[in-house]
């Protein structure tokens, strides 16, 4: 990875005496909302090239050549016995194929350097030419788990691009299915880090959890991943008076069944001793290598996109912000285990408060050049950025910072003088998907 | 009879004059140690067959009758010893390339003085051959491969250790000597501190030859840390720590019966060496090293079969007695013999490879002779106890022992053997890794660098004859018990039955039987039960595979094979278990930033994994005090002055004078 000063194109990064958050300086997508909330256009000129490659240097988002450089810190290791173990790139059932070069004398990991873009699918480049409903279609496949928050950054992006109002309504929708998604997410890694603590009863409720959410999405929304549910010209959701009944009441027993699978893993020795202090970042590690989401939160850093970046409808909502101290797997368990209490709180708040839906449309974010706009979210694993340009009313460029992208080298940091049976628990514990960084 | 005492008094003379013979020729020197150790075979042999052999005899400085004698205990060691030395004296035709005779010399001293040892039939001829194994060991550590300071420093620290367990033996022979009157091996009827002062005394002067815990330096740290010979290594590993098991043995065999405390501390000492010997073993990287370890955890198993033996007797538990009896020294005879092969294999792959690093051997055995192979993978999995090798009988028989231990009624005794029996399982454990590594590293892994591989004629023959003896070592127990049966009676005291029985459709005599019976194994069956398996393993393959098979290469993440350069390293192998056992290694990761020097980009970090022998924190302790100790005594007592020196001389007369007057 390279100096996140080097080629910044964003102003407010080179402007003396601003201050950007070191935790945004691999990307410098702060520095650009906050330019943007100022009423300034952050870019300087805009993208001179189409290709999204171009888009993606001059926003300085990082850039990952697959096979060649690694998303990683580097910090080489020799020694007597010292040796390179390549692992993967089917391992432990990780979302999407990757590979990680482990440096080491045996058991103990003394460099870890993750080797994404192992697939490359070309999903980003394939956007190019497609209006933004069509390529909404492409976005929300590219990380299945994620669609909700994919497809609500793109079309934030497109929209501030296009310079296009958003009706009030989808705004609300997004923000349901992201936080239902959410909820399936956290559970999700709950039960994957049960997995492989051999919690198997646990296991067991944690995927029914899921799998209701799964259900809730599927009832909501016509689909169980919510594709196509949030594109315009897609299936309406389901959020009349008695379906918001039925779902504020399903929600309601769902929340009450999160709780008492809590109770399980945390009365479990076993299971929180295997996660505690395992995979530790510091916060100054975690806001030097620009971490994100949980991984960031559960270093101390109180910084959540529905709070600092509020839109319609979150600025209108009470969202208590999860914060742990300790940095290790656990406390990036526990920032889950609140913000899934947390995501329950906002849909009863937005269920309870839908009426307001029906209000004015909402005015898209300002765009940051000439028919280029920025969406971000909080995705489950943290910051999500996309970056489109349109070209008459059809997608000419597309940059992205996935949570994946950004929490990487912090895993890597991580991982440093854990041994191989670590690797499991921590890897879950941030959450990280090839599928986000191989596109 | 008088022949086979002729065999036994030229063997001997044969070992000594190969030592003069080196000064002409060194293939001489070797030879007629190969003719001196054949001979000490055929008399032993005869011994245990026909009885009793008497060699030369004649009468002492101190008027007291010495010979050359074998009796049963004896011949079992001179068995044993002179079935190692035939395969090594042979080995060192070949391999002893040197330009001066001195290690041929040396060899040829320290044989002839085990021997000779072996033979006495008075303790003070006894002390004669003790005393030069050490001075002859001295010899050839000296002629180590390693830096001079290092092997200097080895040699010293070898013959500081053999000169004290000398002084301890001399001790234990002195108490002898003032219950009997006399020289002589005989059974002594000693008073109960004298027996347990003589005791205490051969266990440690015996035991620091062995190189047991805490001793365990001094096997070790000739060999790996001076990088000492092969045939050296051999010897000095599988002989010379043998002669202290035959002290041991010999002395226990004339002092009255054991109270059971002798035992207990027989079997914690040798519980205690067989972990440590075990986890050092594991975590070597070292050719020589690892199978040095290695003989301090046999050494220590020996006598924990030797301490279930002795609380046995106290206790009067006679069938149980007998076997450990027997386990303690079917160890000792396997133990002999497969490390004798691995020594040798050692010095074969070094021979080849020229380096003393396994990581660094890359496999590079298998390009030897097809008997040096086999002797480089049968040998370690002896060690480590694999069916149906000699290892894993004697093995057997230690846990069938250990598994007894329930019988003996004073409960701290018991304990003692409920612990001693956990580290002994521990211990076989760590050194099936230790083992799996050295044949990995040594013998299965591809070459890592190719290069010539020089094939010693000979060699071969050599080390595949000893592969054959560990398996029939393995296979053929029963019998071979049964032949032993003289040496135990000698020891014992009374009359010993093998414990070999029959089970099922298993003929009788073809299994060993503990207790009456307590468990039972037949080592004759388990190769036939492998090969069935084998068999059927072989007809279903046949059977039912397709007419097809697929070669691919290893998968490494997609990417070429090795195409880092790097493979998987024998350090890497055993990190877990320094990792797991760092409290009692003392594991500690040193890092150190290289200089800038290095080429452009982050500058690596260099990484190195120690792991520190806790017993060497407490002996480097005692040697700074020794010397601080001194040095200061030197400053203040002898500080060059004149007058201090003549205020002594003054002082020295006036106590003198007091002295001669107070008498008068």
């Amino acid at each position: 990875m390279t100096a996140p000063s080097s080629g910044r194109t964003v102003r407010g990064a080179a402007r003396p005496g601003a201050r950007v958050p070191a935790y945004w300086a691999p990307d410098g997508a702060v520095a650009l909302w906050n330019d943007l909330a100022a009423g300034r256009s952050a870019v300087e000129s805009p993208p001179a090239s189409p290709f999204p490659e171009d888009v993606r240097s001059a926003w300085a988002v990082p850039r990952f050549d697959p096979r060649e450089r690694a998303v990683a810190p580097r910090q080489p290791v020799e020694g007597y016995g010292v040796f390179t173990f390549p692992y993967g790139p089917v391992s432990m059932g990780v979302p999407e194929a990757g590979r990680f070069d482990v440096r080491t004398y045996g058991e103990r990991v003394l460099e870890l350097v993750p080797r994404v873009g192992y697939k490359s699918r070309r999903i980003l480049a394939s956007l190019v030419g497609l209006t933004p409903a069509d390529a909404g279609l492409r976005v929300e496949r590219l990380a299945g788990n994620f669609a909700a928050a994919h497809v609500s950054a793109f079309l934030a992006a497109a929209e501030s691009a296009a310079g296009r109002a958003v009706p009030s309504r989808d705004a609300w929708v997004r923000a349901v299915a992201q936080e239902v998604q959410r909820i399936y997410n956290h559970v999700h890694v709950l039960a994957r880090l049960a997995e492989a603590a051999s919690q198997n009863v646990g296991l067991a409720q944690a995927h029914a959890l899921a799998e209701e959410m799964l259900r809730v999405a599927g009832a909501t929304f016509g689909h169980r991943w919510m594709f196509g549910a949030l594109l315009p010209g897609g299936p309406v959701a389901r959020l009349g008076p008695s379906d918001r009944d039925r779902l504020a009441r399903t929600l309601d027993r769902l929340s009450e069944e999160f709780e008492s699978l809590w109770e399980v893993f945390q009365g479990s020795r076993t299971f929180v001793d295997r996660i505690q202090t395992t995979g530790p970042v510091g916060r100054d590690e975690a806001e030097h290598w620009g971490a994100v989401g949980p991984t960031l939160r559960a270093t101390g850093a109180a910084w959540d996109d529905r709070l600092r970046v509020p839109v319609v409808p979150y600025d209108d909502l009470f969202l208590p912000v999860a914060v742990e101290s300790a940095g290790d797997a656990l406390a990036r368990l526990l920032v889950r285990v609140q913000e899934v209490r947390s995501s329950f709180l906002l849909l009863e708040q937005m269920l309870q408060r839908w009426p307001r839906a029906e209000e004015a449309p909402v005015d898209p974010a300002p765009p940051v050049g000439p028919h280029r706009g920025i969406g971000r979210v909080e995705s489950p694993s943290g910051d999500l950025v996309y970056d489109v340009a349109l070209r008459d009313g059809r997608v000419a460029a597309v940059g992205l910072r996935t949570a994946s992208d950004a929490n990487w080298p912090v895993f890597a940091v991580g991982m440093r003088s854990q041994v191989f049976t670590d690797f499991h628990f921590a890897w879950e514990s941030f959450g990280l998907l090839f599928a986000e960084t191989d596109r | 009879m008088e022949l086979l005492g002729a065999v036994l008094t030229g063997a001997v003379v044969a070992f000594f004059l190969g030592a003069a013979l080196a000064a002409v020729d060194r293939r001489a020197a070797y030879a007629a140690a190969v003719a001196g150790s054949i001979g000490l075979v055929v008399a032993a042999v005869g011994e245990l067959v026909l009885g009793p052999v008497h060699g030369v005899a004649w009468t002492g400085p101190l008027g007291e009758p010495e010979a050359l004698t074998l009796d049963g205990l004896s011949a079992f060691f001179a068995l044993a010893a002179g079935l190692v030395w035939v395969a090594t004296s042979v080995y060192s035709v070949y391999y002893d390339d040197r330009p001066t005779p001195l290690l041929a010399l040396a060899y040829c001293v320290t044989l002839g003085s085990i021997a000779l040892l072996t033979a006495a039939s008075s303790f003070l001829l006894f002390l004669v051959g003790w005393e030069a194994m050490t001075l002859g060991s001295y010899g050839m550590i000296l002629q180590a491969a390693g830096r001079p300071p290092r092997v200097f420093s080895a040699a010293f620290v070898f013959l500081a250790f053999g000169e004290g367990s000398t002084l301890l033996v001399v001790l234990a022979v002195a108490g002898l000597h003032a219950a009997a009157g006399t020289f002589t091996i005989l059974p002594v009827a000693a008073s109960a501190d004298l027996a347990a002062f003589v005791f205490l005394a051969g266990l440690v002067g015996f035991g620091l030859k062995m190189g047991i815990v805490p001793f365990h330096l001094t096997e070790w740290l000739p060999i790996a840390h001076s990088s000492a010979p092969s045939n050296a290594s051999a010897v000095l590993s599988s002989t010379l720590t043998l002669a202290g098991v035959y002290g041991l043995f010999r002395i226990l065999s004339v002092l009255p019966a054991p109270p059971a405390w002798w035992g207990a501390v027989t079997l914690s000492i040798g519980a205690l060496s067989a972990l440590l010997g075990a986890l050092f073993a594991s975590v070597s990287e070292h050719t020589k090293g690892l199978p040095a370890y290695s003989t301090i955890e046999n050494n220590g198993l020996i006598l924990v079969a030797l301490g279930v033996a002795l609380v046995a007797r106290s206790e009067d538990l006679a069938s149980l007695y007998l076997f450990a009896l027997f386990a303690a020294f079917y160890q000792a005879l396997a133990h002999a013999v497969a490390k004798t092969a691995l020594f040798l294999s050692a010095g074969y792959v070094e021979h080849a490879t020229r380096t003393y690093d396994l990581g660094a051997v890359g496999g590079r055995a298998k390009d030897s002779a097809p008997g040096a192979v086999a002797a480089a993978l049968i040998a370690p999995l002896s060690l480590a106890a694999a069916p149906p090798l000699a290892g894993f009988v004697s093995e057997w028989m230690i846990l069938e022992a250990l598994f007894q231990s329930f019988r003996f009624s004073p409960p701290a005794i018991e304990f003692d053997g409920l612990l001693a029996g956990a580290a002994v399982a521990l211990a076989a454990g760590l050194v099936l890794v230790a083992m799996v590594k050295y044949i990995a590293f040594s013998t299965l892994w591809q070459p890592s660098s190719p290069g010539p591989a020089e094939r010693p004629r000979g060699l071969g023959t050599v080390l595949g004859a000893l592969a054959v003896a560990i398996v029939a070592l393995g296979v053929g127990a029963p019998w071979l018990l049964r032949f032993l049966t003289p040496a135990v009676s000698a020891f014992a005291r009374t009359a010993a039955v093998a414990p070999v029985s029959g089970l099922l459709s298993i003929p009788v005599g073809w299994s060993i039987v503990s207790g009456s019976p307590f468990g039972i194994l037949s080592p004759p069956a388990v190769p036939v039960g492998l090969a069935v398996g084998a068999l059927l393993a072989l007809g279903y393959y046949a059977l039912g595979r397709r007419g097809t098979s697929r070669r691919v290469d290893p998968w490494m993440a997609g990417s070429a094979p090795g195409a880092s350069g790097e493979t998987y390293s024998s350090f890497g192998y055993s990190a877990g278990v320094r990792i797991m056992f760092r409290s009692v290694l003392g594991t500690r990761e040193v890092r150190t930033r290289r200089s800038a020097l290095a080429p452009a980009g982050p500058v690596p970090y260099h990484v190195q994994l120690e792991v520190l022998d806790p017993f060497r924190v407490v002996y480097d302790a005692l040697r700074r005090f020794g010397l601080g100790t001194s040095d200061s005594l030197k400053e203040h007592l002898m500080p060059g002055i004149l007058g201090r020196y003549l205020a002594y001389l003054l002082a020295a007369m006036l106590v003198v004078i007091v002295v001669v007057a107070l008498a008068i």
